[in-house]
């Protein structure tokens, strides 16, 4: 039986993704890009944004139409709002939470039946005691050199405009032992890039009052890992929120090689009065403080963020507080969306006050500003050498592509398959608004083909 | 986990028994005015910080929503504060609430806390509008020895819930709709007269207006952002 899975969202869901192949194959199942051939037809659902709720309608609406023609059972999982998950009830044959993953075999050889669990009371926010059993599931990796590492699932920030509080329900810490061990694989097997992911990273071991690591005494345990290892890696992390991000992290990060000097900051505005309406629970001097320790103790760290523009409340003052801190903070790149209500989310229940027009306005500003800072910033690593993860091909031209430690996206000057995922070293020779390009120097270590 | 039935299929059914500890039993609903009431819980093993938010759900619905926990840690009960919004989809089911009725309960959530360091030698402001007293009345409920001030903004002196609860030297109530409180007029025009110890604590809790105005005031007065505490209703 061969099975298709659709993935939509963030890095947590394709971290999902994979356990979900593996608990599948374990099944049996043989993995299909055709849906066509598929009998087993699944999709992994995302919240944040209304498009990727569309499309599930939209698949799913097709695939019911297959079983006309032939036996075919439909799954959902991933982040799903409560609405949505009353309406795919009566779309999907199975739907499951991430957490109850260890018990899909058992959903899918006893497909037709009520059990007890609906039986209950149906808790509005998603059990998530049991996402332990997940993380014990040994996921199937889709790149031999590129992983994912689940650390923490769900979050307690709610800010107003998110509704992941009530899709992923609330924080829960992977026992750090476990993190380490998959770590530790995951470099024996040659892995050059893991990321440490999580919807807030940095309260990582909170939940456990006492009864676990902290964040940064996570980082300093891979640290040491990575010291000892003797290996060339690098382990990001994401997302943060600066609430809890103190400066006891950013000493790890300094410390230690294998810990990438990248760091991704969610601002989301630069305005105190817009952060507020967001429940962000961090003002903007708590933000500066944070880039401040980053600049002085990791100079050569590049810096990554996340900003809506357009929410509700932000005006032009506003929404120039946001042009004055990108001007400020000179990020090497910004996620920049525009602000669309999700259900379920607190925003929802206010009126979405700034124009569609506006909001492409200030996405295109926002755009040219950080342009400005990226420019600047690429143009003065023309000349110099960097270490860089070679993990592409471009598209027109064919030649391989790859991510400096910050994350940096380089263009080599020719195609050199045999190089994927090695880390090589790599002259940069010209810059762009978003990425370099290079020639190859020596290699570090040779390469077995 | 939920499956829909399948027609031609027999399966082994297995029953699981769990007793969802997230399901509490209203115990009592306090009315304070017309629309604003409390919901009290039994505690039970609930553990939580002064200041603190649970998220709230009824049984059977699918929706929640937040509340700060309106009584103090030591207390044997879980109670919050519900003010009812007209045509609001949440609230005016809550107000239907009985004894009995099963509410699910998640939380507790934020870091809106006294900082336990500071309560011996800091003075401690707590500006609120509305409901938004509730997170105070946990704190002044678990730390009563603490130096403190609630300056307490509303339409009528009616709204002022549970004030006789507070040494009235300390509780400051600010009504605009009638001249029943300490000041006719917004607890930001008090704000704004006041004066306060330079290493004053203040925690600001309502609606978003109050926020950034009342956070417009105490900058103008020199206090640093990292003095001053918020927590926004929505």
């Amino acid at each position: 039986m061969k099975y298709h899975l659709v993935t939509l969202g963030c890095q947590m869901n394709i971290s999902d993704s994979e356990r979900v192949r593996a608990v599948l194959e374990r099944m049996g199942y043989v993995h299909t890009e055709n849906e066509g051939e598929a009998n087993l037809l699944g999709m992994l659902a995302c919240s944040v944004r209304q498009k990727p709720i569309d499309k599930v309608y939209n698949k799913i609406a097709q695939w019911n139409r297959w079983k006309d023609q032939r036996n075919l059972i439909t799954f959902i999982s991933g982040c799903i709002l409560p609405a949505d998950k009353e309406k795919f009830l009566k779309l999907f044959d199975i739907i499951f939470q991430m957490s109850e993953l260890s018990q899909f075999p058992d959903m899918i050889r006893s497909y037709g039946v009520t059990n007890a669990a609906s039986l209950q009371p149906k808790p509005v926010m998603p059990q998530n005691e049991h996402i332990v059993d997940l993380w014990q599931i040994k996921p199937k990796y889709q790149s031999t050199y590129e992983a994912f590492v689940p650390i923490q699932n769900g979050c307690d920030k709610f800010c107003t405009f998110c509704a992941v509080p009530y899709t992923r329900g609330r924080e829960v810490s992977r026992p750090s032992g476990d993190i380490l061990a998959e770590i530790r694989h995951l470099v024996n097997q040659g892995y050059k890039s893991i990321t440490l992911l999580g919807q807030n990273v940095n309260s990582y071991g909170l939940d456990k009052e006492g009864e676990e690591i902290t964040f940064s005494e996570l980082l300093r345990v891979i640290g040491e890992y990575g010291k000892s290892s003797g290996e060339e890696f690098w382990v990001y992390f994401t997302s943060p929120h600066p609430q809890d991000m103190g400066r006891e992290v950013i000493e790890m990060i300094a410390e230690y090689d294998c810990l990438a000097k990248q760091i991704h900051l969610p601002m989301q505005s630069g305005d105190e009065k817009v952060l507020i309406k967001m429940n962000r629970r961090h003002s903007m001097d708590k933000y500066r403080k944070i880039v401040s320790d980053i600049r002085e103790l990791i100079p050569q760290a590049t810096l990554f963020t996340d900003v809506i523009v357009g929410f509700t409340g932000e005006g032009d003052t506003e929404f120039q507080n946001t042009v004055k801190a990108m001007n400020e903070f000179r990020f090497n790149m910004a996620y920049i969306a525009m602000y669309s209500p999700r259900p379920g989310a607190a925003s929802y229940r206010w009126q979405d006050e700034v124009s569609q027009e506006v909001k492409k306005e200030r996405y295109h500003q926002l755009s040219e500003v950080m342009k400005i800072h990226t420019r600047d910033y690429n143009r003065q690593m023309i000349g110099k050498t960097f270490r860089v993860l070679i993990n592409g091909t471009d598209r027109k031209t064919g030649f391989s592509t790859g991510l400096t430690e910050g994350k940096l996206s380089v263009r080599l000057d020719h195609a050199m398959p045999e190089l994927m995922g090695k880390i090589v070293d790599v002259k940069i020779t010209s810059a762009a608004d978003f990425s370099l390009s290079g020639e190859l120097m020596s290699l570090k270590e040779k390469i077995v083909f | 986990m939920q499956a829909k039935t399948h027609e031609r299929m027999t399966v082994e059914v297995k029953q699981a028994i769990k007793i969802d500890e997230r399901f509490y039993k209203v115990e009592e609903i306090r009315k304070l005015t017309e629309d604003t009431f409390s919901i009290r819980m039994p505690k039970g093993r609930f553990k939580f910080k002064a200041g603190q938010h649970i998220s709230l759900g009824i049984h059977g619905d699918y929706q929640s929503r937040e509340y700060s926990i309106y009584n103090g840690e030591n207390d044997e009960f879980l109670e919050v504060l519900v003010k009812e919004v007209k045509d609001g989809y949440f609230s005016p089911k809550l107000s239907n609430l009985k004894p009995g009725n099963l509410v699910e309960v998640n939380g507790p959530f934020g870091k809106f806390r006294v900082d336990e360091k500071k309560i011996d030698d800091h003075k401690f402001v707590f500006v609120a509008s509305g409901t938004g007293i509730a997170p105070f009345r946990s704190m002044v409920r678990t730390y009563p020895d603490m130096d403190y001030q609630i300056i307490h903004g509303v339409r009528y002196g009616y709204e002022a819930y549970d004030k006789n609860e507070y040494d009235p030297k300390r509780h400051v109530l600010c009504t605009t709709g009638d001249k029943s409180g300490d000041v006719h007029g917004r607890l930001t025009k008090y704000l704004k007269k006041e004066t306060f110890d330079k290493s004053t604590q203040f925690y600001l809790c309502g609606n978003s207006n109050m926020i950034f105005d009342a956070l417009e005031i105490l900058k103008k007065k020199g206090f640093d952002r990292d003095q001053v505490h918020c927590e926004v209703y929505f």
